[in-house]
């Protein structure tokens, strides 16, 4: 073992070597390290990290398994290449750190930037629904929004319950929800307005009604 | 001339009524078939006082404004042959607060006069009779009275 732990000086030097195969074919690099693509995306910054120590540990465990798969698929090649061009070498290593780190670094801003526009977003939203439900809040003192609100008197014998509705909205609707808060049958309730029954299909601007018009509700005889 | 007034007065008070009025009670101007507004003339409805004999009807009520009202009171008519004490053949009811040199003030709404017009039905005035019929049948027979108002409410039930 003390040897292979000798080897083990030669193997790291075999890491060095690897790139050296990327100026001819940068596809290897993206081999061993699947996941940091040249193109790195926004999400990716975290991924990149994680492969760089990936890349430390597998190379650890490639330690081990080198001594018995050099042969499967490390051609004499390494060796050779290696004292050829060790000063290639690591200068083509810090380039492509350098170009990792600046990919990186990349990916960070885009990935900061993001979360930007992403918060803004969200401000935006929030403000917009903060007016939105303000504006909603307003409505009372103000109809001039896109929907024209009314507000209705329904006047039964004992006194009247005032109902805001959209000025285009069907008064079946309407008549649903009085029903159900008087607690009768919508069958035995006649609606009027000016002595005229409302049917049901008809809205409060179709009947050209105006803010504080009352419809008279009549609970028919029953049997 | 005092045209300007009268229609001045009576645009203020349909926009009172429609914003609050009685239940039951119905007043409106006259829509000509032009669809344009007359506002001298209002189609009304008086209900009949619940608890009276008078309950359930819903009569029909004309309110006639003249180009002096409000300084005259205007004139109101039932349909002609209407049975009740105060009321002439015509329809024409006969009111204190109606009439210009008793009870009648510029100030009295609309609204006051459809209520009182409906007390009235209730409460016939003996001392002021318009027809023969309902005086005498009021002041005579207050069985047959009755039974005659009770059948005239039938006459006039709810429009819709």
């Amino acid at each position: 073992m003390d040897e292979s732990g000798e080897e083990l000086e030669p193997l790291f030097d075999y890491r060095r070597v690897q790139p050296f195969n990327t100026p001819f074919n940068l596809v290897c690099l993206d081999d061993d390290t699947p996941d940091s693509s040249p193109v790195i995306s926004k999400k990716r910054k975290m991924i990149v990290s994680a492969v760089e120590k990936k890349q430390d540990k597998k190379e650890a465990v490639q330690i081990i398994d080198c001594e018995e798969k050099e042969e499967d698929w490390l051609p004499p090649s390494p060796k050779i290449s290696a004292h050829t061009s060790n000063l290639g070498e690591d200068s083509t290593i810090k380039e492509i750190r350098l170009k990792k780190k600046e990919l990186a670094s990349f990916a960070q801003s885009a990935k900061d930037e993001l979360r930007d526009v992403e918060e803004s977003v969200k401000r935006d939203l929030s403000a917009s629904l903060h007016s939105l439900q303000d504006s909603v809040a307003e409505l009372p003192s103000k109809s001039s929004t896109e929907r024209a609100k009314i507000v209705i008197s329904i006047q039964d014998k004992d006194g009247a319950k005032q109902f805001r509705v959209y000025a285009d909205d069907k008064f079946e609707r309407l008549f649903k929800l009085y029903a159900d808060k008087v607690k009768l049958e919508l069958q035995s309730l006649v609606f009027c307005f000016d002595g005229d029954k409302i049917y049901p299909n008809a809205t409060p601007s179709s009947l050209g009604m105006e803010d504080d018009d009352i419809i008279e509700v009549h609970v028919k005889p029953s049997g | 001339m005092s045209g300007g007034i009268a229609r001045g007065r009576l645009a203020e008070e349909r926009k009172a009524w429609r914003k609050n009025h009685p239940h039951g009670f119905v007043a409106k101007p006259e829509t000509l078939p032009d669809g344009s507004v007359n506002l001298m003339i209002w189609h009304c409805t008086i209900p009949g006082k619940a608890g009276t004999d008078w309950e359930g009807g819903y009569y029909p009520l004309t309110i006639h404004f003249s180009e002096d009202y409000p300084s005259k009171p205007p004139k109101c008519k039932f349909p002609p042959g209407f049975f009740h004490p105060n009321v002439y053949p015509s329809g024409t009811v006969c009111l204190s607060i109606l009439n210009e040199d008793s009870g009648w003030r510029p100030a009295i709404t609309v609204k006051q006069i459809l209520v009182g017009i409906q007390d009235l039905l209730d409460q016939p005035n003996p001392a002021d009779p318009a027809q023969t019929e309902g005086y005498h049948m009021f002041i005579q027979d207050s069985l047959e009275y009755r039974k005659r108002v009770r059948l005239q409410s039938k006459q006039y039930p709810p429009l819709v």
